[in-house]
């Protein structure tokens, strides 16, 4: 499946939520990450945000798509991070 | 799904919060080293992951399949040991795009009784014959599809189809593993001949290797040595032995397996690039640097094949026994997962065979 993750934490949080997912996802704006995941990945990702927020206080959104094919993205401005697999 | 990463610039991996980051130097372009030995980087322990003149590239860990190095890359033992375990191999690939060395995590599939039945195939001569036919018979019938193709496309191929067929139905008649290579050989050489016929442009005279002569062995050394690494990875995550191999004599220091079954995905994969690439214009003369008697791939022309050769790996297709979708690189996979059905004498094996 493909997932689209936004989140809006405490600032003291902001780095540790971004961390956790950069080993899960790829990071394509301040506070949005998306990419394909297995529904075993996802579990864990749930799982882990859950121990980083500060669940009275913040909001994460996770949107979740069959595959990227389902969703057309446009885009208006500059591509803030390259997500091609050639380095 | 997790994804290839090819890495074509010179930079070093680091670990930093529980993931890779790759860093690079800003003002570099994706370039290959031009030293064939590259002097060692300056090792610096201070976290340069930060620094403004540096550009960084997270690699999202659980999304990393294999990394694939062309450029010079620095690697620390803390991002080798994380690499491992999270079971990541990391192929090296040299100046010349060649395959020189694969870093794998420690075997994890160990199976004694998979490793003492595919050595018996060895020893005896009967069974490995019989599965050595079987690469040859796979290759055969790969390279027939291609031409076949190419003949109703308006080509004339028919001499060409013609020979290989005859020469598929010999292959029974051989009685050891040299008369088949020996045949093997007479049908590659027949094959590699009409590619003048199907291609729009480059000359194509003979096979040269090490290093390859013209644009066209440039081409198919670099995609034969992707092929080779993508093959050794599939084979890792079964339970066979990577040094024990049918056609090709076992010898030292190689994981001989995987020039086997690369043979019969080679007129899928590598083969099918090379002809949509030349005959769609897609990469022409200026994608190659001529040397003394070598020819070889430059950045551009480099990036160009992988990107087709990453796009080809994901094609999915709908696999007739299974009934479901399967990519090529899993074609691969099933392919080794029928060989260790061989050996532990489940079902006999027959060769993948291009049925679209």
């Amino acid at each position: 499946m493909y997932a689209i993750i936004v989140y809006d934490v405490g600032v003291e949080r902001v780095s540790k939520i971004c961390s956790f997912l950069r080993c899960f996802l790829s990071w394509v704006q301040n506070s949005v990450f998306e990419g394909e995941l297995t529904e075993s990945q996802l579990m864990r990702i749930k799982e882990g945000i859950k121990e980083i927020i500060d669940k009275n206080n913040d909001s994460v959104r996770i949107y979740i798509m069959r595959s990227k094919d389902v969703f057309k993205m446009e885009l208006i401005g500059i591509e803030k991070a390259d997500t091609g697999p050639f380095i | 799904m997790k994804k290839n990463f090819y890495i074509l610039r010179n930079g070093k991996l680091i670990r930093k919060g529980n993931t890779i980051y790759f860093i690079y130097e800003k003002s570099e372009e994706k370039v290959f080293s031009a030293e064939i030995d590259g002097e060692e980087m300056e090792v610096e322990t201070e976290d340069i992951s930060d620094k403004q003149e540096y550009e960084k590239r997270v690699l999202p860990i659980e999304q990393i399949s294999s990394l694939f190095i062309y450029g010079r890359v620095s690697l620390t033992s803390g991002v080798i040991s994380f690499l491992s375990k999270n079971n990541i191999p990391v192929h090296f690939f040299g100046y010349y795009g060649n395959y020189e060395s694969t870093l794998m995590p420690k075997e994890m599939l160990l199976s004694g009784e998979m490793h003492i039945k595919q050595a018996m195939h060895y020893i005896s001569q009967d069974k490995r014959v019989f599965i050595a036919k079987r690469f040859v018979e796979g290759s055969a019938q790969n390279i027939l599809r291609n031409l076949e193709y190419y003949q109703r496309e308006g080509k004339d191929l028919q001499e060409e189809i013609s020979y290989i067929t005859n020469a598929s139905f010999s292959i029974e008649n051989c009685k050891d593993v040299s008369q088949l290579l020996a045949l093997e050989g007479a049908i590659r050489s027949k094959y590699y001949s009409s590619f003048n016929k199907i291609l729009k442009s480059f000359e194509f005279d003979e096979r040269t290797r090490q290093p390859p002569e013209n644009p066209l062995n440039a081409m198919i050394s670099f995609g034969n040595s992707l092929l080779y690494a993508t093959v050794i990875k599939q084979i890792y995550h079964t339970q066979l032995d990577q040094t024990i191999s049918f056609l090709h004599e076992p010898s030292e220091r190689r994981f001989s397996l995987a020039l086997d079954i690369s043979e019969i995905f080679k007129p899928l994969l590598v083969d099918r690039i090379i002809f949509k690439l030349v005959n769609k214009d897609i990469i022409g003369e200026d994608h190659f640097v001529k040397e003394l008697n070598s020819c070889l791939l430059n950045n551009k022309g480099k990036e160009i094949f992988l990107r087709e050769y990453d796009e080809k790996l994901q094609t999915t297709i709908k696999h007739r026994d299974l009934g479901r979708n399967v990519s090529y690189e899993r074609l691969i996979y099933l392919e080794c997962l029928k060989l260790c059905k061989h050996f532990l004498g489940i079902k006999d094996y027959k060769p993948f065979v291009i049925w679209w």
